[in-house]
C-alpha cells in the first residue's frame, strides 16, 4: 500500500491525528530550546557533518582499526553481509550459552533485521526492555518513530494494554502508575535474563569501544547483569577518535527530544571478568548506498529523530504508514535502497519543505536527496500510475504556450461554475482534503499584463 | 570470500573521495561552571546538596533515606558489602548507593563513573536510589573539557540525572529502570 493511502487510514481519526501532529511539534519547539541555548550549536553540527563524512572516506580503514582494538579488549567481533547473516551470527552465540531467555534495549538495526521473530522460531524469547518498545511489543505492532516508539498511541491504549498483559486495573491511564508497573514486570526480565542485546550508538576505531545512549537505563541493566553482551551495529556507526563524542554527545539528545545529555551514556570497552561481549557488524545494503554520489552522506545519520518530529507530513501521517523500519524523512532516502519499487511512494511522502535538513544535525541533505529520488523513480518508471498520468498531462501543458493559456482560462472559468461537490471530490482532487480553493482571479497574469503595460 | 572481506572490498570500491578529519575545538572552557552545574542537575530532575566533608552525609541520610536498610558504599560506611562478584539477588536489595563521581559537566549536570568507582557493574543501575558524590573543582563546563580528561577504561558512564521515561503520552516519569533518584553531594574540599 502507498503512503497515501496508509496515511488516509491514519487521517480517519482527526483527534488522534492533531494530538499526533502536536505532540511531536511540541518535541521540536523543545529541540529548539535545548539547541540554541549553545553558542556554537551550528558550529557543532559542522564539525559532526565533517567528522562523519571523513569517516565515511575512509570507512574501511576505521572499521578494521575498530576490530583490531576490540579483539585486544577481548572483545568478539563479526561481520555479517546482510539481515539473514546477522540473525544467524546472533542465534549462533545464543545457542552456544544455551540462552534461552534475552533482554534486548533499542536497536532499530535489529528491528530492520527482523531478529525478533526470528530467534522466536528458534524457542528464544527475547523481551523489550525500552518502555516504549515492550509496549509494541506487547500489542504486537512496530514502532512508529526511531526514538518514541510508542508515539502513535495514547495513554487510554497503553494502560488497556498493560491490563492485558500486566494485569494493571482496568481503566488505569496514569503514565506514572503504569510505568511503574513495567518497572516491576522488566525488573523480573532483567535479572532472569542469559543474555543482554543492545543497539550501539557510536562505535570508536581509536578504542573499539561502543556508546549506547539511553534514558531509562535499560541497556546497561540489561547488559551488567547477563552472562553475555552482543551488540549489534550498521557499520555507519563508526567515528574514529574518543574525543569525536564530544560533539555528538553534545548533538544527539539536544536534537532528539530536547534533553541536555541523554541520562545514560554508556562505554562499552570490556567485557567484565567471567562475561563475554560481542559485536556485530551489518552491511545489509550499505555499502551499496555508500556508492551512490548522490545519497550516500544519508550515512551520516545519528538516528535522532528530529528531521520525524518536524515533518508536516510525518506529524499528520504517523511512523507506520511508511512501512519501513525507518519512518520519515530519512527513511524515505534510506528505503529506496533497498527496494525502489516497493517504496517508491515515499519520497513523495514530504512537501519538500526543508525543515528536516534545517535540524538535522549532522547536515543531511535530506529534502535535496528526496528531490533527487523523484527524479530518479520517474527515469526508472516506478511512479504510481496516477501520477505518471498527470506528470504526461502536465507537461504537454507547459511544453506550450497556446495550451498553457488555454487551459488557464479554463480553470478559472470552471472553478467558478462547477459545483463544490466536484472540485472537492476526493478521488478527483485529493489536494482538497481539508482545504479550501484560493477565489479566482478574472484574468490571468498575462491578460493583466497586456492591458496594463 | 567471508562477509568481512565482502564488506570491505564494496567499501574500498564505492567510498567516496578523502575528505579531512577537524580538529574539535574546546569552546568557552573557561566559563564559571559552578552555578551552570547545579541548575543542569535540577532541570534533569536531581537533586544537589552541599556538605563540606563527608563525615555530614549520615546526617543527611538518616533525613532523606531513614527507612533505607541497605546503603551500599566504597568511600562511606555501608551496610553490605558488594563486590563484582556479588549475587543479583544481592545486588537487587539495595536501596541506596553511594558512589565517588570522577567529573561533572555543567552544561549538562552529567557526571562521569568509571566502573573503578562502581563496586560492581550492575550496581548505579539496579539500586533504588543513587547518590554520587563529587569534589567541587571536578566540575568542569562541557563535554569536550570532559572527553579530554578522562579515558574509555573497560566501562564507564556519564549519568546524567535519574532513570526516566516519557513513552507513555510523552509525559515524563522519573524511575523507569535504573534509580529512582539521583542526588548529586558537592564536596566543598577534597576528601
Ligand atoms: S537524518 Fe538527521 S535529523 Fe533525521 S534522524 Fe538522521 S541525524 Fe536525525
Amino acid at each position: 500500500m502507498s503512503h497515501s493511502k496508509k496515511a488516509s487510514i491514519f487521517n480517519k481519526d482527526i483527534e488522534r491525528t492533531t494530538w499526533h501532529d502536536e505532540t511531536l511539534w511540541f518535541v521540536r519547539q523543545k529541540r529548539d530550546k535545548m539547541a540554541y541555548v549553545i553558542p556554537e550549536f551550528q558550529q557543532l553540527r559542522d564539525l559532526a557533518s565533517q567528522i562523519k563524512e571523513h569517516t565515511l572516506s575512509q570507512l574501511d580503514e576505521y572499521l578494521l582499526e575498530f576490530e583490531r582494538n576490540a579483539l585486544k579488549n577481548g572483545v568478539h567481533v563479526h561481520w555479517a553481509a546482510d539481515a539473514k547473516e546477522h540473525n544467524e551470527i546472533v542465534l549462533k552465540i545464543l545457542k552456544k550459552h544455551k540462552a534461552k531467555k534475552i533482554v534486548k534495549s533499542k536497536s532499530m538495526l535489529t528491528e530492520e533485521c527482523h531478529l525478533n521473530p526470528f530467534l522466536q522460531q528458534h524457542a528464544i524469547k527475547v523481551v523489550d526492555t525500552d518502555l516504549g518498545e515492550r509496549i509494541i511489543q506487547l500489542r504486537d505492532e512496530a514502532p512508529s518513530h526511531i526514538v518514541l516508539p510508542a508515539i502513535h498511541l495514547k495513554k487510554e491504549d497503553v494502560g488497556e494494554t498493560f491490563h492485558q498483559h500486566l494485569n494493571t486495573p482496568k481503566g488505569e491511564k496514569d503514565p506514572q502508575r503504569l510505568t511503574e508497573a513495567a518497572r516491576q514486570h522488566l525488573r523480573e526480565k532483567f535479572v532472569q535474563a542469559d543474555a543482554a542485546l543492545t543497539g550501539v550508538n557510536f562505535a570508536i576505531a581509536e578504542t573499539g569501544s561502543v556508546v549506547v545512549c539511553t534514558n531509562e537505563g535499560n541497556a546497561d541493566l540489561g547488559v551488567n547483569l547477563a552472562k553475555v553482551h552482543i551488540a549489534c551495529m550498521g557499520f555507519e556507526k563508526i567515528i574514529p577518535r574518543f574525543n569525536d563524542l564530544s560533539v555528538f554527545t553534545r548533538l544527539l539528545a539536544r536534537s532528539a527530544t530536547g534533553q541536555p545529555i541523554t541520562t545514560y551514556t554508556s562505554h562499552f570497552t570490556k567485557p567484565r571478568p567471567g562475561a563475554e561481549m560481542h559485536v556485530v557488524i551489518v552491511d545489509n545494503g550499505r555499502t551499496q548506498q555508500l556508492g551512490r554520489e548522490d545519497f550516500y552522506n544519508s550515512l551520516k545519520c545519528i538516528r535522532c529523530g528530529a528531521c520525524m518530529n518536524t515533518c508536516p507530513v510525518y506529524r499528520r501521517s504517523g511512523g507506520h504508514s511508511y512501512n519501513f523500519t525507518v519512518p520519515g524523512p530519512i527513511g524515505s532516502i534510506l528505503s529506496p535502497n533497498l527496494d525502489l519499487k516497493k517504496h517508491s511512494s515515499l519520497p513523495f511522502a514530504s512537501t519538500l519543505c526543508g525543515s528536516c535538513t534545517e535540524v538535522c544535525p549532522v547536515k543531511i541533505d535530506i529534502h535535496v536527496q528526496l528531490y533527487k529520488w523523484r527524479q530518479q523513480i520517474g527515469e526508472s518508471n516506478a511512479l504510481p500510475m496516477s501520477k505518471k498520468l498527470s506528470m504526461k498531462v502536465m507537461s504537454k501543458v507547459l511544453a506550450s504556450s497556446k495550451l498553457f493559456s488555454f487551459s488557464g482560462k479554463m480553470g478559472r472559468t470552471m472553478i467558478k461554475w462547477l459545483p463544490y461537490s466536484m472540485t472537492h471530490n476526493k478521488s478527483v482532487n485529493p489536494w482538497a482534503k481539508a482545504r479550501e480553493l484560493p477565489e479566482v482571479p478574472e484574468h490571468s497574469f498575462r491578460e493583466w499584463y497586456k492591458q496594463n503595460k | 570470500m567471508s562477509a568481512k572481506e565482502k564488506i570491505i572490498s564494496a567499501i574500498k570500491q564505492n567510498k567516496p573521495g578523502a575528505k579531512e578529519l577537524p580538529v574539535i575545538p574546546v569552546f568557552n572552557a573557561e566559563e564559571n561552571t559552578i552555578e551552570t552545574f547545579k541548575q543542569s542537575v535540577k532541570t534533569i530532575g536531581g537533586e544537589v546538596i552541599e556538605l563540606a566533608s563527608l563525615a555530614e552525609i549520615d546526617v543527611w541520610l538518616e533525613k532523606k533515606f531513614s527507612t533505607a536498610e541497605n546503603i551500599v558504599s566504597a568511600i562511606v560506611s555501608s551496610s553490605v558489602t558488594i563486590s563484582e562478584s556479588s549475587s543479583t539477588e544481592l545486588l537487587e536489595k539495595t536501596d541506596v548507593a553511594i558512589l565517588q563521581g570522577e567529573w561533572g559537566v555543567a552544561e549538562n549536570g552529567a557526571i562521569w563513573l568509571p566502573e573503578q568507582n562502581m563496586l560492581n557493574r550492575a550496581l548505579p543501575f539496579i539500586t533504588q536510589h543513587l547518590m554520587l558524590v563529587l569534589n567541587i573543582e571536578n566540575i568542569v563546563t562541557n563535554m569536550h573539557v570532559a572527553y579530554e580528561n578522562i579515558s574509555s577504561g573497560a566501562y564507564g558512564v556519564f549519568i546524567a540525572g535519574p532513570s526516566k521515561t516519557a513513552d507513555i503520552e510523552q509525559s515524563l516519569v522519573i524511575g523507569a529502570h535504573g534509580a529512582r533518584s539521583l542526588t548529586v553531594v558537592l564536596l566543598k574540599r577534597a576528601c
